[in-house]
């Protein structure tokens, strides 16, 4: 599969053009955030009282960082996936994670232009696409800080974009019809 | 305790959670092949191939597979003959500690007192090793040696398991298909596919549960039971696929432990959805002679 490569900060064409089922590669600076951290987020730029980086087109990946590395946490948790819609209208362009989001939140990014992807648990080999990180926001959080990383060729599928979803909004998948007897267990 | 004479018991537990957390089994590898050989959709097998990829590189740099280095969980199996030492139990919470500071591990304890670790109040332990282990669960078994398994459970899985009450109607076809259709749910939520559904079915909520934990313990994907093969086959029909981008295999396979059971129209099952990196699992035998 080729990938679409993306640099960030990224710009409106960069987001119009992603279609769902799309493989990308991120390159820059991305922030992390997740359950502690992202409600925070969202009532620090909402007040007005947001010290850190300019988040304009920018990058959120639901994860933690750690001495174990990074990985994608669940998207669907509550205090993750009610900051999603916020941030997408505060500027965030692209929310990296996994799970299925629901259909409000799939409306929400679509109303704000920004788009949901996701990315396989691949701690190990992030390592060598994580060429630096920091921490910017929330430190006495840990592990669950906001941290800036700069990453390299970061890979992710798009899950959400302007062209829909990869599951349809009664719940269903909406990919390929599994022929009988190819699948294993058969 | 101080003065005991050491067991030699903490240095390989520390290594079995090292390798529990580093490395695939042979018969998860097999079944990604598989999956991969069968797969249509080329992003799933994308994913499919990516995950493998991250298993290698885990293994060959010792890396945790998964940031999500999990909570660990011990099964201990005591031969008939086997008397075990005093300090054992202690020597493989020492070794949990050494193996998990050693990878390292996410350092994820939760400080606090009860009311505060609930909300999360007061922050998170700066050392992997502060974590505690879930409760061990004991197990009798034949021989003279006392085994010891490692499992490194992780929280996705645990936020989509579910223990309910099914009404069996006489049929276990009828608690696996409803158990199919919990983890049709559970699948495109839990993210982290390929799963390996691991199922109890007892008397008790507790008694569910620590089948799980046994089917973890004792499953393999290279060989299924007909009743694996079934569930396995009708959550794979659902097409969510490796990562919910659709495919061919969503489940790898099932694991399933079914206890004792009581008069009754009702069966207690525990159903988690382990995901693609797990059962992250490894066992240690010990002889004390």
């Amino acid at each position: 599969m080729k990938p679409r490569s993306l640099i960030t900060p990224l710009r409106l064409p960069d987001v119009v053009q992603m279609e769902v089922g799309d493989l990308i590669e991120i390159t820059g600076v991305i922030y992390t955030g997740r359950d502690a951290i992202l409600p925070q987020l969202v009532r620090e730029l909402d007040e007005g009282r947001w010290g850190g980086p300019d988040l304009n087109g920018g990058v959120i990946f639901h994860t933690g960082v750690s001495v174990a590395g990074v990985g994608p946490t669940t998207s669907n948790k509550k205090e993750i996936e009610s900051s999603i819609g916020p941030l997408s209208r505060l500027g965030i362009r692209l929310h990296i994670g996994k799970g299925k989001l629901s259909s409000s939140t799939v409306q929400e990014l679509a109303h704000f232009g920004s788009v949901f992807a996701i990315t396989p648990p691949t701690t190990a080999l992030f390592r060598d696409r994580v060429t630096a990180q920091r921490v910017v926001a929330f430190p006495n959080e840990g592990m669950e800080a906001m941290y800036e990383l700069t990453v390299v060729r970061f890979p992710a599928v798009v899950a959400v974009a302007r062209n829909g979803t990869i599951w349809d909004n009664s719940g269903g998948w909406i990919g390929r019809a599994i022929p009988a007897g190819s699948a294993p267990g058969a | 305790m101080a003065g005991r004479r050491s067991l030699g018991v903490a240095e390989r537990i520390g290594e079995a959670v090292v390798e529990a957390s580093t490395k695939f089994r042979p018969d998860m590898l097999r079944a990604y092949a598989r999956a991969a050989e069968a797969e249509r959709n080329p992003t799933a097998l994308w994913v499919e191939e990516t995950l493998v990829a991250n298993a290698k590189c885990s293994a060959e740099r010792c890396f945790a597979l998964c940031d999500d280095t999990g909570t660990p969980h011990v099964y201990v199996e005591v031969g008939d003959g086997c008397v075990l030492p005093a300090g054992f139990l202690e020597e493989v919470r020492e070794g949990l500690r050494k193996g998990m500071d050693a990878l390292p591990t996410r350092p994820m304890a939760v400080r606090g007192d009860e009311v505060e670790r609930v909300g999360q109040l007061k922050g998170l332990a700066t050392e992997p090793g502060e974590l505690v282990p879930g409760s061990f669960l004991l197990a009798q078994c034949p021989g003279e040696a006392v085994q010891v398994t490692v499992l490194m459970l992780g929280g996705g899985p645990e936020l989509r398991a579910r223990t309910y009450r099914i009404f069996h109607q006489r049929s276990l076809a009828v608690v696996l298909d409803e158990v199919a259709e919990w983890a049709n749910e559970m699948m495109p939520l839990l993210g982290c596919t390929p799963a390996t559904l691991a199922v109890g079915i007892g008397r008790t909520h507790f008694e569910a549960s620590s089948l799980v934990l046994k089917a973890m313990r004792e499953g393999s994907l290279d060989c299924q039971s007909e009743w694996e093969q079934r569930l396995t086959r009708k959550v794979n029909e659902i097409g969510v696929g490796a990562l919910g981008v659709g495919g061919n295999t969503t489940v790898l396979g099932s694991f399933l432990r079914i206890g004792p059971q009581r008069a009754s129209g009702f069966r207690i099952v525990s159903l988690r959805p382990c995901c693609c990196m797990e059962p992250r699992r490894a066992t240690v035998s010990f002889s004390f002679p």
